[in-house]
């Protein structure tokens, strides 16, 4: 077992890249951890400060006005749009609305009725919006005969439900399966960057064509010195997924049960599979040393990028997740944010990955077989 | 026999590499491959060793065919290539267990064949070092080690003194003679003369991928008609004492040489005293003369017409 010792010793020699990735990580994962780690278990209601102009002083623009003030706080202001956005600024006011003259005429027509100032640095101020809207949509569900049922209206949207956030259905606390989500993706990044990294300088040493010619001129068989650099580079990345994933269960290991580990865990090691398939393809392409740090840069950060590691799937263009889906990092990604009640759900994902894999291994050996034969 | 090549013929598309190359090395020889750079050499030895393919012709290694596969005939054999082929994340002990590793799996004798290769080549001092660490001539010799731990009857060495000192350069010299006399065949390439002479018991000189002759060192010299060599320096000489010189008694040729000239005798035993003879009569002032028996290069250069070292 020579050459698989001598991997692994000159594989850990490369021990700053795999430190410098994995800390990275962690430390990412620690910043990400620190916010929003605790669990969600009730709400809170909030009180905007509104000021409302009204224009149009009629009975439906009151009724409006009264219903807002029954959820907020209504607060002076004056029609300046200077004087409003200072006071929004300020944050004198959450948001400003103005009611024009023609309300009732615009909320028949179905038009844009009114408008608003709001701060866009809180979130909360959508609730205006939606409280406008969902009033506004009442009205006109009433509308008849030339007049408005605002009491149907006002009933209507007096009727509240108690909501009380228990867990999702398949038992996990959506904060903390946040963070391994974020984590898991991330791992992804870490995997394809080390892997390719690490095992490509190995390989490059060993497949270095005047050290090759020493090992083919020896009495080491082809097949026995192969099952070895295999089993020195399926060790190597054995050790590395392990890691990440300890890291995982060292940082939340206490929070484990709340999220579906084992989701996780079985999506890192057929992640790993195809993974290590992609680098035994590169390393049959190429011994360029230069290459392969190219290679895993572009790969390991390119592929993340456009799978949606570092920018949810949900906010990149469909051209790119188009593109993105020719990589198994997209399918690794979406197992992570699928909720899902049993494995069997990400079967498809899980295929898709595996057939990858296979996909590079029988690439890398038609090359391998081609540079046997040169 | 240890080794026989019969009729080796390798081509590069157009390129003849080998023509019908024949080679016979004996148990116990240190045999010379001798010839300039791109003659064959190394393509000779690759072929061999089954590291490349080759076009026609027969390769017999301890009287078996030689194949990729022959894993027995390669536990007995060693090479040291032209590069220094070693890795540069392993230490000098590293190195030497790994390429020792690929022919021996006892561990115990793994390490007893280690340390001796490692005293061998005296680097016991170096143990821990990375081969960048290490001058031109102690990665050379780690490269020699690399290649004779397991201890092979048949070590290729293919130029292995190339861009060393002159220290380095006896030592290797010193060992390949030592790795011979305990026992191993040796087939040493080189385009170093000198080195030749010095270790080698026989020389196949090659060129344009044919052996042109294959001999010991005087059976070599003693097939041209070149028998002494006079060099001479003159400080007043004219085109008409050259020309008179020319036609002195066994002189075959006269070259000029940068300041110097080249007189080449044949037989003859007092070609020196000749000369000095027509130098007092002419009245010339000389500030060199010495006599030089013929070297390999002579040998070269009267069978191709061109210098070996061109």
């Amino acid at each position: 077992m020579t050459v698989y010792k001598y991997f692994i010793k000159i594989a850990l020699r490369n021990k700053g890249i795999i430190l410098g990735y994995t800390i990275m990580l962690l430390v990412f994962a620690l910043i990400y951890g620190g916010t929003g780690s605790e669990k969600i278990v009730n709400f809170e209601e909030t009180r905007l400060n509104i000021g409302v102009i009204n224009h149009s002083n009629g009975e439906l623009s009151n009724t409006l006005v009264e219903y807002l003030g029954k959820n907020n706080n209504i607060v002076g202001t004056k029609e300046d749009e200077d004087f409003i956005k200072n006071q929004i600024f300020l944050q004198a006011a959450n948001a400003v609305i103005i009611i024009p003259e023609d309300f009732e005429e615009k909320v028949i027509n179905k038009e844009q009725s009114i408008e608003i100032f709001r701060d866009d640095r809180k979130v909360e101020t959508y609730q205006t919006q939606n409280q406008i809207n969902k009033f506004i949509s009442f009205a006109n569900a009433t509308y008849g005969k030339g007049d408005f049922d605002l009491s149907n209206v006002i009933n209507a949207l007096d009727n509240s439900v108690d909501v009380n956030f228990v867990k999702t259905s398949n038992g996990a606390n959506q904060d903390i399966n946040r963070w391994f989500k974020f984590y898991y993706n991330f791992v992804s990044y870490v995997i394809l960057a080390i892997y390719i990294a690490v095992i490509g300088f190995v390989m490059n040493d060993f497949t270095h064509m005047e050290i090759e010619n020493r090992r083919k001129v020896s009495s080491k068989k082809f097949l026995n010195y192969n099952q070895e650099i295999y089993l020195g580079q399926m060790s190597i990345a054995i050790f590395i997924t392990s890691i990440l994933i300890l890291g995982s269960v060292i940082i939340r290991g206490s929070q484990l049960s709340e999220v579906h580990f084992s989701k996780y865990v079985l999506n890192t090691l057929v992640f790993s599979f195809s993974a290590l398939c992609l680098v035994f393809l590169i390393n049959n392409i190429t011994n360029n040393k230069f290459f392969i740090t190219g290679m895993s840069t572009i790969l390991s950060l390119g592929t993340s990028f456009i799978s949606g590691v570092m920018v949810p799937q949900e906010f990149l263009g469909e051209r790119v997740l188009k593109i993105a889906k020719f990589f198994p990092t997209y399918y690794f990604v979406a197992i992570n944010n699928k909720d899902i009640v049993s494995l069997l759900d990400v079967r498809y994902e899980i295929f898709m990955q595996l057939l990858f894999g296979l996909g590079f291994l029988l690439i890398g050996l038609y090359f391998s077989k081609v540079k046997q034969k040169s | 026999m240890v080794v026989k090549v019969n009729k080796l013929v390798k081509r590069y598309k157009d390129l003849i590499a080998l023509d019908h190359f024949n080679m016979e090395v004996k148990e116990g020889e240190i045999l010379g491959l001798l010839g300039p750079n791109g003659c064959g050499k190394t393509t000779a030895i690759n072929c061999i060793l089954s590291l490349l393919n080759f076009d026609k012709g027969e390769i017999q290694i301890f009287d078996q065919k030689m194949t990729p596969n022959s894993y027995e005939i390669k536990k007995q054999i060693g090479i040291v290539p032209q590069e220094v082929s070693v890795f540069d994340n392993l230490t000098v002990k590293e190195n030497i267990d790994y390429f020792c590793g690929l022919y021996i799996e006892d561990k115990h004798l793994r390490k007893q064949y280690v340390d001796e290769a490692i005293n061998f080549v005296g680097l016991k001092d170096y143990l821990k070092f990375y081969p960048s660490s290490l001058s031109g001539g102690l990665k050379r010799r780690l490269n020699i080690g690399c290649g004779i731990a397991h201890k092979p009857r048949l070590i290729f060495l293919d130029e292995p003194t190339v861009a060393v000192d002159a220290q380095s350069r006896n030592f290797i010299l010193d060992g390949i003679k030592r790795l011979n006399k305990e026992g191993s065949t040796i087939i040493y390439t080189t385009h170093y003369l000198e080195e030749a002479e010095m270790i080698c018991n026989r020389i196949i000189i090659m060129d344009k991928g044919k052996n042109l002759v294959s001999g010991t060192n005087e059976e070599l010299k003693s097939m041209i008609t070149t028998t002494e060599k006079i060099v001479a320096g003159f400080s007043d000489i004219d085109e008409e004492k050259v020309e008179q010189m020319r036609k002195l008694p066994h002189v075959i040729d006269l070259v000029k040489r940068e300041e110097d000239y080249i007189i080449k005798f044949e037989n003859g035993i007092n070609n020196l005293s000749n000369l000095l003879e027509f130098i007092k009569d002419n009245q010339l002032t000389y500030t060199k003369l010495y006599s030089q028996l013929p070297t390999l290069n002579d040998v070269f250069l009267e069978l191709t017409g061109k210098e070996l070292r061109d």
